[in-house]
């Protein structure tokens, strides 16, 4: 299957464009979700450390 | 006592110590022993009848599909996986987040045994390996192609990595002088390692950009090597967050008491940073998918099986970190990490094996062979890792 196809740069320009407006809009969201204060001053959850916690590790 | 009788001295003390060091410790009967240890004796026997009687002798590989699973998996996907040792230095010696100091001296230690054995892995699968100091001694160069570019990265970060970690390796020797020396060369080593981690990574997939008539459409693109570097961050990112947490409850006993208490925070942060790095490499994927008017190839079970990999495996565990971070669930956070772990490695299978010459009606599968080298190049990792962090200080105490 030696062949190359030829894409015309121009023709999905303004599908990627609205892409990218959605992508910048999301990516604000996320970091904003990603920052905002969750749930803080509980401690973290872990289903496979035994009492809930994370008997804690580090290096 | 003169000059010489001091280094004498000094030299049996240090080789007293390391013949110390090398006798085992603990338990010989455990179950990663006992399954590992007979894998690693049948990979040491087909290495031999690879090199006497030539690779074609243990593996499916021809000259149809000279790149098999020692490529796909072991340098290409490894390097991947490898990538968190600049993620965490950049983080650390260059953002200053000090948080994540803790991590940095096991992250450097894993990035180094994985080049060392992955990297190191490509001798096995050159026809002639004796060859592959060309590129560096000059016998000839190749200039002209990304492996030249690859080769002399691979050697330098090795030896960075090498340099980044001489400090534990001082410590542990009790060479004091030289602990000091050795770090004072550390922010060199890790901004000269980050230039040479990133450009590398991409390097990697630029060795794919002439096969483009071979690569399935879908997976195949001018920005492989963009895709390469981006994915390799959330790659090391996740590769970090299932080592530790592997490490959190095999090596328990050697964990600093202080350290214990932050373990969360810090993969809460990795998990965060990996959630960002998701995000933006499946709009990278979007983008390249609209752009290179992929639609049409998505109906078929190629298209599924590339769906799959980007929206099962890339999108999925984006938004599972970032419910994990946002809810401080560390279960749901370790699942996101192997999701994303299993993503990179059918990515990197699918470029280099799966939707290699795709169209062919006789495909390449790894022979049982190639599947126990492969086996024995991880578990010879994992036991070099394990020897070196109940020795040395790396994470904070020794056995």
């Amino acid at each position: 299957m030696e062949y190359y196809t030829y894409v015309n740069i121009f023709e999905t320009k303004g599908l990627e464009y609205l892409l990218l407006m959605c992508f910048f809009a999301l990516f604000i969201y996320l970091v904003r979700y990603l920052s905002g204060p969750g749930k803080k001053d509980s401690a973290p959850r872990d289903g496979s450390a035994a009492g809930g916690r994370m008997k804690g590790a580090g290096h | 006592m003169n000059t010489t009788a001091i280094g004498t001295s000094e030299f049996n003390r240090v080789a007293s110590f390391i013949w110390q060091e090398l006798k085992p410790r603990g338990k010989w009967l455990t179950p990663f022993n006992v399954i590992s240890i007979p894998i690693i004796l049948l990979g040491i026997g087909i290495l031999y009848f690879r090199f006497v009687y030539g690779i074609g002798f243990v593996t499916n590989l021809n000259q149809y599909y000279p790149l098999g699973i020692w490529i796909g998996f072991d340098v290409v996907t490894g390097v991947a996986l490898a990538g968190g040792a600049y993620v965490i230095t950049f983080v650390v010696y260059v953002m200053r987040m000090e948080k994540y100091h803790s991590i940095v001296r096991v992250t450097v230690l894993n990035g180094l045994l994985a080049y060392i054995f992955y990297a190191g892995a490509l001798t096995l699968d050159l026809g002639r390996p004796w060859h592959i100091v060309n590129p560096i001694i000059g016998n000839s160069f190749g200039y002209n192609s990304v492996l030249f570019l690859v080769s002399w990265h691979f050697l330098l970060y090795m030896l960075t990595m090498a340099l980044e970690f001489s400090p534990v390796v001082a410590e542990w020797a009790q060479l004091e002088k030289a602990r000091k020396f050795l770090s004072g060369l550390t922010l060199g080593a890790v901004i000269f390692g980050i230039t040479l981690s990133i450009l590398h990574q991409s390097g990697l997939g630029a060795l794919f950009l002439m096969a483009k008539p071979k690569i399935h459409p879908l997976w195949y693109s001018e920005f492989i090597p963009v895709m390469f570097v981006v994915s390799s961050i959330y790659a090391g990112l996740s590769m970090i967050i299932f080592e530790g947490t592997i490490s959190h409850k095999v090596f328990r006993d050697l964990l600093a008491g202080q350290d214990h208490h932050r373990y969360e925070e810090i993969i809460l942060g990795l998990g965060k940073g990996a959630a960002i790095t998701m995000f933006v490499y499946y709009f990278f994927q979007a983008l390249l998918f609209i752009h290179e008017e992929r639609w049409e190839l998505i109906t078929d079970a190629w298209g599924y099986w590339y769906l799959l990999e980007v929206i099962g495996l890339v999108l999925i565990p984006c938004f599972m970190y970032a419910y994990a971070v946002r809810n401080r669930n560390l279960g749901i956070l370790k699942v996101a990490a192997v999701l994303a772990l299993l993503g990179i490695i059918l990515n990197r299978l699918n470029v280099t094996v799966i939707a290699y010459r795709w169209y062919d009606v006789d495909k390449y599968y790894p022979s049982w062979q190639e599947i126990v080298v492969t086996l024995t190049v991880v578990f010879t990792e994992i036991w070099i890792f394990r020897w070196i962090v109940t020795r040395m200080p790396v994470f904070g105490k020794r056995r």
